[in-house]
Parts: structure tokens; sequence; C-alpha cells
């Protein structure tokens, strides 16, 4: 792998660069307590230190919302409506979130090709940044704090700037144009530094211990009394799915026009917490109860991983830090495996 | 069974706008929607007293849509008229589906109570009722709610009529649409008791988006998935009295049944 260092200053010489290629999005601070991926408009607005968006990077190749294609009943025609192939960059995604991406590739790329999806990441460009967890943070136990791939470039917090480890042939790209201008060589100073960096984060994390084997005690303890007790305080809004980095759920829906003869298929995300997801023809419904769609998240993303088998939860805290209700996504997976490794 | 089924495409579905005792704010909504004018090229309204003094009450329509609440009794008379007069008809606004506003005090106090403060010793030119939803009196057959509706909705209902099919009802609440604009949370972030997680989608978190918290103007999610239980536990862990709760689940919901019961189990213990 190829390792460059960056300046912080440069690093913002950098990101206007990046605007040139295509649209920029990073994380921004939005409200006291909240960040999201916006699009960047002055650089100086860029968060490097953050500890979680609102929305998950997934959006920006799977969005909430989107037109397929729209079709004429008269004529009996239908009109494709693929993305285009305009540049996305990602800056300053946390490696949760980056094997998010990974887990989502593996359901809409690696099988049966999702052409909608497929086009937007093929365009798409991710830049990773390193970070230091909080309380909410669990990426550790489940092995995703460190990533290996899955990003173009990957930015590691230094004193004076940053190190960067180069992932991909579009990474290298980045780099070449500047090479000896922003991008220095990397000293062994540097070196030290990311280690010791490392050696600090590894030592923050408040949850500790070995997780394998969660999804075999998840699949075991089906009736565990936690699932009653907790999905009392659920609220069903889905703010749990929906920020979520791994969630893959939608819907699709016609949507008729005035002139009573064409319309648009539209696809949304979907959460298992709706009452309709589990509704089929019939009224027949797979998942009845609040319990029966609470019961199902917890199975969906601790042991429904055969193709990946990394589980699709990545650790990132979303699901507990957005709860209205409070409920402690971590702590009840803990009870139920019987874990107590470093609970605070 | 499709509106225009039969017509082959050379018949105007007859479409009636109604209101009851409202605002009259759902019916300028849907007057003043940007594409009324291609409406008006594909529906014969009617009965639409807000566009056309040709309007007749009641008139023999495909689809009646029907805004405001049943308030006296002529209210009921006309209604029962409507409904005899129309194949398809939809509740239009918060009034029309839970009560609205002026229902506030179901359940509280009762009719004559009300009358007395409202209107003291004088005389009335008609018979008054205590506020309730249509679908209290006759069989309704979709609901679009908001206060006013929204204009997609109501472009959504009419094109799904006109294609001869019907629209799909959202089960989910508008907490789930703040989420994915991207708001951040007030009732995490600052305990402002928003009813955005126990209210239907379809506003797309209007006020919540503008920073005010959600007063449930839309009503409560259908199908019994409005957790009015689960809400009120995290506003009593908010260190809100439950005297505000009811007040702010009361001001659209008072209607709804489950809204005591769950209230009683959280503040009081009950089951």
């Amino acid at each position: 792998m190829r390792y460059v260092k960056i300046s912080k200053q440069d690093t913002y010489e950098f990101l206007e660069r990046l605007k040139k290629i295509g649209t920029l999005y990073a994380p921004h601070k939005v409200s006291e307590k909240f960040y999201d991926f916006c699009e960047v408009d002055d650089v100086k607005d860029v968060e490097f230190d953050y500890q979680r968006t609102i929305r998950p990077p997934r959006r920006f190749f799977y969005p909430e919302r989107e037109v397929l294609f729209t079709f004429d009943t008269h004529k009996v025609e239908l009109y494709e409506n693929l993305p285009s192939k305009e540049k996305q960059i990602l800056f300053g995604v946390h490696s949760c979130d980056i094997v998010a991406l990974r887990t989502m590739d593996s359901k809409f790329m690696d099988d049966q090709p999702d052409p909608y999806y497929k086009v937007r990441r093929d365009n798409g460009i991710v830049i990773g940044i390193s970070c230091v967890p909080d309380e909410y943070c669990f990426c550790n136990v489940r092995r995703v704090e460190f990533v290996d791939t899955g990003f173009d470039l990957f930015f590691h917090e230094l004193p004076d700037g940053y190190l960067v480890r180069v992932g991909t042939v579009v990474g290298h790209k980045l780099i070449d144009p500047y090479e000896g201008e922003i991008f220095k060589e990397v000293c062994p100073d540097d070196v030290e530094n990311m280690s010791k960096f490392e050696e600090k984060r590894a030592s923050m994390f408040t949850t500790t211990g070995n997780w394998d084997t969660l999804r075999y005690f998840m699949e075991m303890r089906l009736d565990h009394p936690m699932y009653m007790r907790e999905s009392e305080k659920c609220l069903g809004c889905g703010n749990c799915t929906l920020t979520c980095p791994s969630c893959k759920c939608y819907d699709v829906q016609d949507i008729p026009s005035i002139d009573g003869r064409t319309g648009e298929r539209i696809r949304y995300w979907d959460s298992c917490q709706f009452r309709s997801h589990g509704l089929v023809a019939g009224n027949h419904n797979f998942r009845e109860t609040k319990l029966d769609r609470f019961h199902n998240r917890y199975q969906c993303k601790n042991s429904y991983c055969k193709d990946t088998t990394t589980s699709f939860c990545v650790g990132c805290g979303r699901c507990t830090y957005f709860c209205p209700a409070g409920i402690q996504f971590k702590e009840n997976l803990m009870e139920i495996a019987g874990y107590k490794g470093g609970t605070t | 069974m499709g509106v225009i089924d039969g017509c082959a495409g050379d018949c105007r579905p007859r479409v009636g706008v109604y209101a009851l005792t409202s605002c009259y704010g759902c019916q300028l909504k849907l007057a003043t929607v940007s594409k009324i004018m291609e409406i008006a090229d594909t529906v014969s309204f009617e009965s639409f007293y807000m566009l056309s003094s040709a309007s007749k009450m009641p008139a023999d329509v495909d689809v009646a849509f029907v805004e405001g609440s049943v308030s006296t009794e002529k209210d009921l008379e006309e209604l029962f008229e409507i409904r005899k007069h129309s194949r398809i008809l939809v509740a239009l606004g918060a009034c029309s589906v839970n009560g609205g506003v002026q229902s506030w005090s179901e359940g509280e106090m009762n009719h004559d109570q009300l009358h007395a403060i409202v209107y003291g010793e004088e005389k009335i030119g008609m018979k008054s009722l205590q506020a309730t939803p249509i679908s209290k009196h006759v069989e309704v057959d979709y609901y679009l709610p908001g206060c006013p509706p929204e204009e997609d909705e109501i472009m959504y209902f009419i094109s799904a009529f006109l294609f001869g099919t019907f629209p799909e009802p959202k089960d989910y609440p508008v907490c789930a649409e703040c989420r994915l604009a991207g708001n951040p949370c007030i009732l995490i972030e600052r305990g402002e008791p928003c009813l955005g997680p126990v209210t239907t989608a379809g506003c797309k978190a209007r006020c919540i988006t503008f920073n005010v918290p959600c007063i449930g103007c839309r009503g409560p999610v259908p199908h019994n998935t409005a957790w009015f239980d689960s809400l009120a536990m995290t506003f009593k862990e908010k260190g809100i009295s439950e005297e505000l709760v009811r007040h702010r689940f009361r001001i659209f919901g008072a209607h709804n049944p489950d809204l005591e019961p769950m209230l009683d189990k959280i503040y009081k213990g009950g089951k």
C-alpha cells in the first residue's frame, strides 16, 4: 500500500481541488448535537472531528427515494431513468461506514447487480478519516474499527496533518498530480504518531471482549425476555433503520400522473419497523406485532449474514443515538449474549 | 373498481368537493394546487362551491371529497346525502379524518356544558353537536389527512382514481420522514414534546424542518400503530407532565380510543 502525508492546511487545498472533480460531500455540524453529510460549499465548514452523521453514507449510492423509470400505459412503453455518471466524492467517512457500504455491495452488486446502485457506486469516490470512539461506538467488537479496503483514500490524524493510505487506482490518481506539492513523503515520526493515535484510540472503546459468538446466541435465545421488555418502549418510528448505514430494505410504488395515462415507478427506503413491511396479499402480515418487528431488526443486524460472515451491524451507534425512546441496542445485545466486557 | 371503468377514456369522472364545519382551508388547498387547470380539464366538478356557483348539493358523483367535522344537525343531514350520491367518499383533512381541533373537548365535557361555555344563554340558528369525524356517521373509503392536506397527496389521490386504482395509505410516522430529511431530532436534543413518532407521515416533517415540534395535525398513525404509551413514557422521562402530554395528544387526536388507556398505563400504572 502507498502512504503519503498532507498538512492540515493543504487538506483544505485538496478539498478545493476535489470540488473540481465532482460533487463533494463531507460532514457538517447541523445542530448542537448532530452532524450530517452535506454538499461542501465552503471547505472551512467541513468537520474533521465528528462522531456520527444523521443520515448514513449509503444514501449517496442508494437514495431515500428515486424514480426507477417512467411509463406510458397507452403506448405500453417504459422509459429507464438510470442515474448520471456524475462523480460523487464522499470525504470524511469513518471505517464503520466504509464496511457498511461493503455489506451494501454484497446485496446490490455482488450477485445480481442493481443498475441504479452500480452506476452511482462505480462513479463514487470514498475518502475515509480516522476517528475516536464515544460511549455509543462498538465497532471494535464488530471487528471493523480499522479497514483494509473499501476506500480510495484514508486519512489518519497526526498532530500536524494526516497520514494518507491509498486504497485504489482511483486513489492513486487523486494523489499523483499533487505528489511532492501537497502530498509529501511519510517520515518515521509520522508512523510513530499514527501508532500512538491507534494505541490511544484502542484504549478508548467502552465495550471490550470477543463478540464472535453473538449471532449464535441471538439465534438460540429467540424468546429472551429482553425483546418483550424493550419493544414496549419502541415507538415504531423507524429511526433506527433509516439512520442505519447497512439497512437495505426498500418498497416500490407506482405514482400515476393526472393525465390518467403516464406515471413513474419509485423506489424508497422501507423499514422493518413499519406495519406494511411484512404485509402481503390477502392482508396477511409476516410480522404482525410491534414485538415481531422489533425482533426482526435484532436478528437481521446480527444473524442474517451468511454472505458477508461479518454482521450487518457495524457498531456505529446510530440506532441508539437517534432512538427517541432511548432504547440501548448495544446493552440489549450484551444482555442476550451474556457479555460483560466493558459495561459502563 | 376503477372510477373510469366503462368510460373507455371518453367520459370525465364526476367529482364533488364538499365542506361541513371547517375553515375551508382544505378545499382552498385543493383549488390552488399548481395543476388545478389540468384537474379541471380531466374531471367534471359537479359540486365545488369555491370554484363554481353552478355547483349542486348534493350531486351524483364518482368521487366526493368531504372536508370538515360533523358539528351540526345540518352537517349530519348533508353528509348522509353526500354519501348516498357518491361512489367513493374521501375524508379530506384533519377535521374530517379525526374531528379536528374543534373536537378537542370530546370526552372531557359533555356537549351541553360546552354549548353553555361557548354560547351562554344566546339562541343560535342551528342545532349544534359534539364535533366528530365523518367516519363516526358514514362509511369512508379513503382518508387524506393534513391541516391542510399536502399538494402531492391530493395529486396522488386524484391521479390514482383516474387510473382506476386506489391511493395507498401511509402507515408510518412523521418521525421517519423527519430523519430522512436530515433534520436534527428536537425531541432528543431539546426535550420538546414532539408528536412526530405517533403522527401519520406525508408532510415530509414540514414543521420540524422549521424547528417547530409536531402537534400531530395529520392524526395518529393508522392500524393501531400509534404508540401513545411509548411516547408518553419518553415524555415522562423527560419530565413532561401528564396534563401537558394529554393536551398535546388531544389537539388533533381527541377521538382516538387508545389515547386515554395508553396515558393511564404510563402515568397511573394501569393496563
